[in-house]
Parts: structure tokens; C-alpha cells; sequence
């Protein structure tokens, strides 16, 4: 974990309401791992709090990041007003990732701006046989499709690509021909609800990557807390930023 | 180089920086970033025995150059603290004030007395956090209030006794004086201001609280003149929060009369933001001639 001044080697339009930047920072990427995040300072003087942006890749060798930022609110837009040559204060990285432990097939599941943590776990865990499946609101909106090691799957709530679908049908058909040993998703949280409940019952072991408003990013303010099931059968609050934001389904509460 | 030492309440303080609860945790994070034994003081997410769940989600969310947050004081409890965190806090070289609220006058003395035979530098007492119903925000609100609670938890307390003030009231220097005349030793302020935050695309409260605690640069005018009012009133040392975010600032508050200072929000913009204040008080101290800090409490030019 580092806070370093993070140089913009790109900004251009992934998708619709979409950014992509690629940073410069390779004292954040050597130590990244899949599903972890940054906390991007907001130029000027008037935000207080950073943002948590999620890696969609990283590269240690080239030292770079490679983040989607969706610039709903005022400092996302300011963040991704960002030129080429720009410095952004970045601190990272941050979280607990997902964990590939030794799974031979994953399904991989994401939705809208959760696709990128996604294809950051492909690239950490995908293999030939694991498959990925992404829920985008149009044609326009497609993003992550490239760079999969391994099939993905694409269906679209109008149609315009792939099938007129929520990703669990795909994602059903898929389980039902061939179980997984692992399922990782970040998405929606309508999404989120939907896998866990399938994972739930078939009892296939799944990691969801989680958003919360936050505030340090490094587990000191609980700002971000939410509430997790234990094994025991009560729950407590854990952090987003610290603990997660990568939990197993079994203990997310939504 | 200024000499910007202090001795609070018998305690000596390497600098007047001290990290607010609740925003530094019991200090392992930021550790990881740089030695927090460069800070004067750390004051330790606010504790209570038998600890606290805290609110649900949503508990945070960015404003006009601030922040509002209601965790509803979420912790381990005195006990966990105790065994788990002190015994390394204590070896990190820095004064360690622990933060503690209670339900009633009686848990708050229990809470005060579990930290007696601890090695706590210094007890601060939460009588107004407005993120829970029944964290001592009653005590807070009127003097007579302020006196009872602070005169039970004195006589209760092995360390010296700070009590944290609620702007939330109707005058902020009457508390000052209930507290300073129940045997307070000292006083922080200001806690944060009640405040709500809207989506209004949903037409609906961000908060799951629904009010949070307003803190963040957009209080400090407030701050500063709560902290010069009090210091025209109490003899005791003054503790200066809110918006604090860089070494002008912090001076700011010492030139009002507040011999330290804490740093809250400014750990989430910059998490290294207290060792650059540091450096940046003495800055400023060497550009003012200043050879030791404390010569700029209470000596700010009035009209």
C-alpha cells in the first residue's frame, strides 16, 4: 500500500458512460492482485473523500493500471477529466481480492461497471474451461470483451447483443451443462442477489465483489461497513475496504 | 526548526497533532503508511464496554467540502481494546487518549475506570456523538447535563479527563464552564454538526441513519469561533477540531486559544496528512518567528 502521484498514460471512451484510463504506477502494480482497488484523490480542493475505483487490470511489468470509471457524480467527472500526461494521487492497492484457490473451472459473472474487477479476476484465474458472463444494458454499453483468456458470453437488457436476458439465464444453462468450481461476480446488486441465491443452492462456492460508500479505504473509519453472516448463525459488520471488498457469497447479507 | 512540544494535563506531546476518533482506528492503518509515533496524540475510535455494532449501511457520504458520517460508534468494546490493541499502541512513543462513551452515568464511570489501570495517557469522554440515541448525547446538549456526567466520571478517572463538546447546542460556552467547574481537565470541541445529505434523483435520504455528523473544512469557521468563545471563558487547555487539514489551519485554532489540535477528515483526503501538518506548523512557526508553538495560543488580533 502506497500513495503515490499516478500519471495518465490514456483517458478515452470504453462504452457508453464509460471512461478508460490506463495510469502509470508501478509502485500500485507490482503488488496488485485481481479484484483489489485504488482510492483516486479528486482534483481541487472542495472533495474530502477519495474514490474506490476497481482495477479491471493491472500490469506489473509495465507497470501500469488500467481502470473503467463511470462518471455519475461530480468526482468521478473531475477524475475523468483527467488528459494524457496528468497526475492523479492514488492510493493502493487496496482490499481483499478474489482468490482463485486452485479452481480448474470458474464462471465468472458481471454486470454494467462490475464487468471490470471481473475481467481482472479472468486475467488473474480464467482457464480454458471457465467461461464468463456479462449483462450490459446495450450494444453501446459492451465493454472487457477482448481481453478474456477465456468464452464469454455477452446478453443485453434490449437485445442489441447477444440474448434479451438477465446474465443468470446464460449463466443457469451453463452451471446445468457443466458445474463450476468457483463463481466470481461483481455487479448490481439485483445481479449479486441473483447468483448468490443460484450459488446457494447448489452449493457452489462463489465470491462477490461488493461497493459501498467509503471513506479511509484502508479499514480505519468502518465507514463503509456491512453486514455479514457468520457460521455461527449471527452476524456482524465487516469493511468493505479492508475485509473485502471480495466476500464469500455464503456470509453477504443484502 | 520551531520547538513544537507541549504538555498537556501533565502529558508531553512531541506536537499539538492529534488524530480525532473515529477516523484513525486504534492507529495498525495508518501505521502501515508512516510511524504514527511522529503525531502528538491518537485519539482511539470511540470505545464502550461490551462494544457497539454501529449503524447499517450507508454510513458515509461526501458534501460541499465536507463529509457526513453516522458508523453510530461501532467497536470492539474497552475489553477487546485493552487486550488486543493497547499493549502495541503503548509501544509506538505516542500519547494515547482513549475515547469511551457509555448508555449512563454509570456505564460512563465504568468505562472510565476500566482504562485505570491501563497505561492510556488520557481519558476523552464522548458525551455528544448524534449518531446514536443513547451514546450520551443527552448529557451533552445542557450545561447542567455536562456537570453531572463529568463530576461522576472525574471521580472515577486515574488519567486526566477530557470532555469531547457537541456544537449541537444552544451555547457552546456554557458546557465549556459546566465541564470546567465539574473538574474536566481539559476539553476538545467541536464535535460534528448535525446535517443530512439527499439523493435527489430518489427523493431520498443517503444516510441509513438519515442525520449524520457534518465534519470536513466546511465546519471549521464554526470551530474556530466556538474554540475563541470557550477560550475567553476556561482556564483549562482547549483541544481545537474541525476541518483541520493543513498547518495554517492548525495554527489557526492555537492563534484562538486551543493549545492541541486533532485531525479528523484530513486523514481521508491525504493518509498522510498529520506528519505534513506537522511539518507544515513548523513551517509556519519559523516564518512567524515563533520559536515554540504553544507562544501562539490565544494571540490572535481581535476587533
Amino acid at each position: 500500500m502506497i500513495d503515490i502521484d499516478a500519471k495518465v498514460l490514456s483517458s478515452e471512451v470504453l462504452a457508453e458512460g464509460l471512461i478508460r484510463i490506463i495510469l502509470h504506477a508501478p509502485e500500485i502494480a507490482k503488488d496488485a492482485k485481481p479484484g483489489q482497488f485504488i482510492q483516486m484523490l479528486v482534483p481541487g480542493e472542495a472533495h474530502v473523500l477519495r474514490r474506490p475505483i476497481s482495477l479491471m487490470a493491472m500490469d506489473a511489468a509495465a507497470g501500469t493500471l488500467t481502470l473503467a470509471i463511470q462518471p455519475k457524480g461530480k468526482g468521478t467527472q473531475l477524475i475523468c477529466s483527467a488528459k494524457e500526461g496528468d497526475t492523479i494521487r492514488c492510493l493502493g492497492p487496496l482490499g481483499t481480492g478474489f482468490d482463485g484457490n486452485g479452481a480448474e473451472t470458474i464462471y465468472f459473472v458481471g454486470g454494467g461497471v462490475g464487468v471490470a474487477p471481473v475481467c481482472g479476476a479472468m486475467d488473474g484465474f480464467a482457464t480454458e474451461t471457465s467461461h464468463a458472463f456479462f449483462g450490459f444494458r446495450t450494444k453501446n454499453h459492451v465493454y472487457g470483451m477482448t481481453q478474456a483468456p477465456c468464452a464469454v458470453t455477452a446478453v443485453s437488457d434490449d437485445g442489441s447483443i447477444g440474448e434479451k436476458a438477465l446474465v443468470t439465464k446464460p449463466l443457469m444453462e451453463a452451471i446445468e451443462a457443466k458445474r463450476p468450481d468457483l463463481i466470481m461476480a461483481c455487479g448490481p446488486t439485483p445481479m449479486l442477489r441473483a447468483v448468490q441465491k443460484i450459488a446457494g443452492e447448489l452449493n457452489i462456492p462463489c465470491q462477490l465483489s461488493l461497493e459501498e460508500r467509503m471513506g479511509c479505504g484502508i479499514g480505519a473509519c468502518l465507514g463503509c461497513n456491512v453486514k455479514v453472516n457468520l457460521e455461527d448463525g449471527s452476524w456482524t459488520y465487516k469493511r468493505v475496504c479492508k475485509d473485502g471488498p471480495v466476500f464469500d457469497s455464503k456470509e453477504v447479507e443484502f | 526548526m520551531a520547538d513544537l512540544s507541549l504538555n498537556l494535563c501533565g502529558v508531553h506531546l512531541k506536537n499539538p497533532l492529534i488524530a480525532a476518533s473515529g477516523t484513525f482506528g486504534f492507529g495498525r492503518e495508518f501505521d502501515e503508511l508512516y510511524d504514527i509515533s511522529q503525531l502528538g496524540g491518537i485519539s482511539v475510535k470511540g470505545l464502550c464496554l461490551g462494544g457497539r455494532l454501529g449503524n447499517p449501511p450507508s454510513r458515509i457520504t461526501e458534501t460541499a467540502s465536507g463529509m457526513l458520517n453516522c458508523v453510530g460508534l461501532q467497536n470492539p468494546g474497552i475489553e477487546s481494546f485493552i487486550e488486543h490493541d493497547l499493549p502495541w499502541l503503548l509501544t509506538k512513543n505516542v500519547a494515547v487518549i482513549a475515547n469511551f462513551f457509555g448508555t449512563s452515568i454509570d456505564s460512563y464511570c465504568a468505562a472510565a475506570e476500566a482504562f485505570a489501570p491501563t497505561g492510556v495517557h488520557m481519558l476523552e469522554m464522548n458525551i455528544s456523538c448524534p449518531n446514536v440515541h443513547d451514546g450520551g448525547v443527552a448529557f451533552g446538549v445542557k450545561p447542567e447535563g455536562v456537570y453531572e456526567i463529568t463530576k461522576a466520571v472525574k471521580a472515577h478517572s486515574k488519567q486526566p479527563l477530557i470532555v469531547k463538546l457537541s456544537p449541537n447546542v444552544a451555547d457552546i460556552t456554557e458546557n465549556a464552564l459546566a465541564a470546567q467547574e465539574a473538574g474536566a481537565d481539559a476539553i476538545s470541541l467541536i464535535n460534528t454538526l448535525t446535517g443530512i445529505a439527499i439523493d435527489v434523483h430518489k427523493r431520498k435520504m443517503i444516510l441509513a441513519n438519515n442525520t449524520g455528523g457534518l465534519s470536513g473544512p466546511a465546519v471549521k469557521p464554526v470551530a474556530l469561533r466556538m474554540v475563541w468563545q470557550c477560550a475567553k471563558k476556561v482556564s483549562i487547555p482547549i483541544i481545537g477540531l474541525g476541518g483541520i487539514m493543513t498547518g495554517e489551519d492548525a495554527a489557526e485554532f492555537m492563534l484562538c486559544g486551543a493549545q492541541a489540535v486533532q485531525v479528523g477528515t484530513a486523514n481521508f483526503t491525504d493518509p498522510y496528512a498529520m506528519p505534513r501538518i506537522a511539518r507544515e506548523l513548523d513551517a509556519y512557526c519559523d516564518a512567524q518567528g515563533v520559536k515554540n508553538a504553544q507562544e501562539l495560543v490565544g494571540t490572535l488580533i481581535q476587533y
